[in-house]
């Protein structure tokens, strides 16, 4: 029982990275961007949110900073899809192998490596937290898992119900005609891979800042990738991808549960459970494929004017 | 002509407007257009073809300023520009010894490079290439750990175990994407973490060697080491130069290679004319994979003489970038390689000497691509100024 309610506790917070970082990934993606950058903008967002944790020690400061780093990163991701239309594969994987570099760099230089962050822990709401059971699952979170909600309605609602929602799907789905109604299509790509980017530098400050509380470089270990799938899993939808990080969070959070329950399982298998899960889900996906496509149509393509199709 | 037109001038609605607009627009045409040098109008044209010398031209300057970007990094990070200099580019190239470790690096590196070009001719991303290389490394390790086979054959032996466990970890993923459209981006790399997490497994576990208690498999004995062929050149580079040259005869000789370049010009149009399509890629990927494999086999038995728990960090993205340097070009991937083999060493010389991480490899690789990507713009785009609009 008790590691039941352990286990449930502790899955929004392995969660939250997942549901944040593919709920970036859907922004940018429905505007057309394949962000393979993912995994990089998370380390970026991990690095810049500890070394801001250690020199403000204020968490919305290094939170803010954090998104705002990983959209300036983004920048130089945008101007290679966008502006010099780049193959949006190899900028996507040399953004992630320059954003690995250069953090692992900047960790060693500015010696932000292995510095464990204090002070930071779950909110509490008094009695409501006292409550059995539902008290430690619902009411002893940290603030960004609070967060996480609204974040996701407010995207949701952008995108499916808003006119510039409308506009970015548009501008995913058929560049081509966006561009004859008018619509800025680099501009809109642009606005949706920062946006995009600064999602997915909160998750990575999610990371250090609350789950680890420590940098170490190459921290994410491939949540990004892992995101990338869940997003296709997903089918670009945003709900869909929240139920897959809970998921995803719900297997991470079990692994420590197993290992405190006394249960003897090796160890490295046990490590390759998220990523084998991602790899099952990918297939379960394109094997259970329903009538409707929901991929957005000039996904990855760089759109040029000149180049009529 | 068609044209991409900055923010600043008249597009055609705009004068459709100005025509229902209750001012004479008329009049403001009649004055001579000054027109600011920050708002000129450019138009950006297709080119269908640039001479060799220019891409060339392009190409250096792209990569030369990507060195630049490094270099500044680099004396940021304190190292001093004329220890760079000196040490990691006369030392590096114009030394026997260092030239001969680069040379014995670029084993490897000529091995994942051909593996990336084949995949990528079939437009098969396989990042898979770590994982595959893992696989071909354990496999050689097995059978030396497990003593199969008489000692004259054990050496024959290990290179056939990894250049089919590369093959068999490759075929999961080209399986998946032909059957299934699975995207293989996301399932090679899913696959990497597995290899890795079984690797790990492996020499923390069954295979750590008794001797020292670390974290790698025993030591290979002498007959399960590739050989010198000549005084301090290792067999390795000898059997990447013949991979190398078997694979340009496969890409630019045979009758399979011309398919695969009807496969990667247009796969659609390829299918339409006959070519066995999805025959073609699934053969590229296999020896994409295989040749992975066989890079990991030249690691072990080559340059480690044992498996190791990190062998294969920072080759998957070597591949890519060699592949894509060299145009997915077999015999320039082979130059590319040494030259990435020669940034390997000056990472380890930068890692021991001025404690800068490993990873700084990666982040000069990376902004190496950054700029080669991007230069190809010129290259495929022509930039024409226009006379400003009014005349």
């Amino acid at each position: 029982m008790d590691i039941l309610l352990n286990w449930l506790a502790n899955t929004p917070d392995f969660a939250v990275p997942y549901a944040l970082a593919a709920l970036g990934l859907i922004i940018s993606e429905r505007s057309g961007v394949l962000s393979l950058g993912a995994e990089g903008l998370m380390l970026v967002g991990a690095l810049i949110g500890v070394g801001a944790q250690l020199a403000f020690g204020t968490t919305g400061i290094s939170l803010f900073l954090a998104m705002l780093t990983a959209a300036v990163v983004a920048l130089l991701f945008a101007m290679m899809v966008i502006v010099l239309r780049v193959n949006q594969v190899i900028a996507g994987l040399a953004l992630v192998f320059f954003c690995q570099g250069f953090t692992s760099l900047m960790g060693t230089l500015l010696n932000w490596t292995n510095q464990a962050l204090t002070g930071i822990g779950p909110l509490t709401f008094g009695s409501l937290t006292e409550l059995p059971v539902i008290g430690r699952i619902l009411f002893n979170q940290n603030i960004v898992v609070y967060l996480t909600i609204p974040i996701f309605i407010l995207v949701a609602l952008f995108l499916n119900r808003s006119t510039t929602g409308l506009r970015l799907r548009a501008v995913g789905e058929n560049p081509q005609a966006a561009d004859a109604a008018g619509l800025p299509v680099g501009w809109v790509r642009l606005g949706a891979i920062l946006a995009g980017a600064a999602l997915m530098g909160l998750a990575g400050a999610y990371l250090s800042v609350y789950s680890t509380k420590l940098w170490v470089a190459g921290m994410t270990g491939g949540r990004g990738w892992i995101a990338v799938g869940l997003v296709i899993f997903a089918r670009w939808s945003p709900w869909r991808a929240l139920l897959g990080a809970v998921l995803f969070g719900c297997i991470e959070a079990l692994i420590p549960q197993l290992a405190a329950a006394g249960v003897k399982l090796p160890q490295y298998f046990v490590l390759m459970t998220p990523y084998a899960v991602t790899l099952a889900v990918m297939v379960w996906v394109a094997m259970a494929k329903s009538g409707i496509d929901a991929e957005p149509g000039a996904l990855g393509e760089a759109y040029v004017r000149e180049e009529r199709r | 002509m068609p044209e991409l037109a900055p923010a600043m001038s008249p597009t055609p609605q705009d004068t459709i407007l100005e025509i229902n607009a209750p001012e004479p627009a008329v009049v403001e045409r009649a004055k001579p257009p000054f027109v600011p040098l920050a708002s000129r109008r450019f138009t950006v044209e297709i080119r269908q073809q640039m001479s060799w010398p220019w891409q060339a031209l392009i190409l250096g300057i792209a990569i030369l300023a990507g060195l630049a970007i490094s270099a500044a990094i680099l004396i940021a990070a304190g190292v001093s520009a004329k220890d760079l200099l000196n040490e990691f580019i006369v030392q590096t190239f114009f030394d026997k010894q260092n030239f001969l470790a680069v040379l014995f690096q670029a084993a490897p590196m000529i091995m994942i490079g051909l593996a990336a070009s084949i995949a990528f001719r079939a437009r098969f991303w396989n990042l898979g290439l770590e994982g595959q290389m893992i696989w071909g490394a354990i496999a050689a390790t097995a059978v030396s750990f497990y003593e199969v086979g008489p000692e004259a054959t054990r050496l024959p032996l290990m290179f056939i175990a990894a250049f089919a466990t590369g093959l068999l970890w490759a075929l999961g993923p080209a399986l998946l994407k032909l059957k299934l459209e699975v995207n293989e981006i996301i399932s090679t790399l899913m696959l990497n973490y597995l290899a890795s997490n079984f690797l790990l497994h492996l020499v923390y576990g069954s295979w750590k060697d008794t001797k020292d208690n670390f974290p790698h498999s025993p030591e290979f004995r002498a007959f399960e080491r590739l050989p010198e062929f000549l005084p301090g050149i290792s067999s390795a580079i000898l059997l990447a130069v013949v991979v190398a040259f078997i694979v340009w005869w496969f890409v630019d000789i045979s009758r399979a290679g011309l398919y695969l370049r009807f496969v990667n010009n247009n796969p659609r149009m390829a299918d339409a004319v006959g070519v066995p399509v999805r025959r073609m890629t699934l053969s590229a990927v296999l020896i994409s994979g295989a040749l992975a494999g066989v890079a990991g086999f030249v690691v072990a038995a080559g340059q480690e003489g044992r498996l190791t728990q990190s062998f294969y960090i920072g080759y998957g993205f070597s591949g890519i970038l060699i592949a894509f340097l060299a145009r997915n070009n077999p015999l320039a991937a082979s130059v590319v390689a040494i030259l990435i083999a020669a940034l390997f060493i000056t990472g380890r010389s930068l890692q021991v000497f001025y404690q800068i991480p490993f990873s700084m490899v990666q982040l000069i690789q990376a902004i190496i691509v950054v700029c080669v990507a991007s230069s190809d713009f010129f290259i495929r785009h022509r930039l024409r100024p226009v006379a400003a609009k009014g005349g």
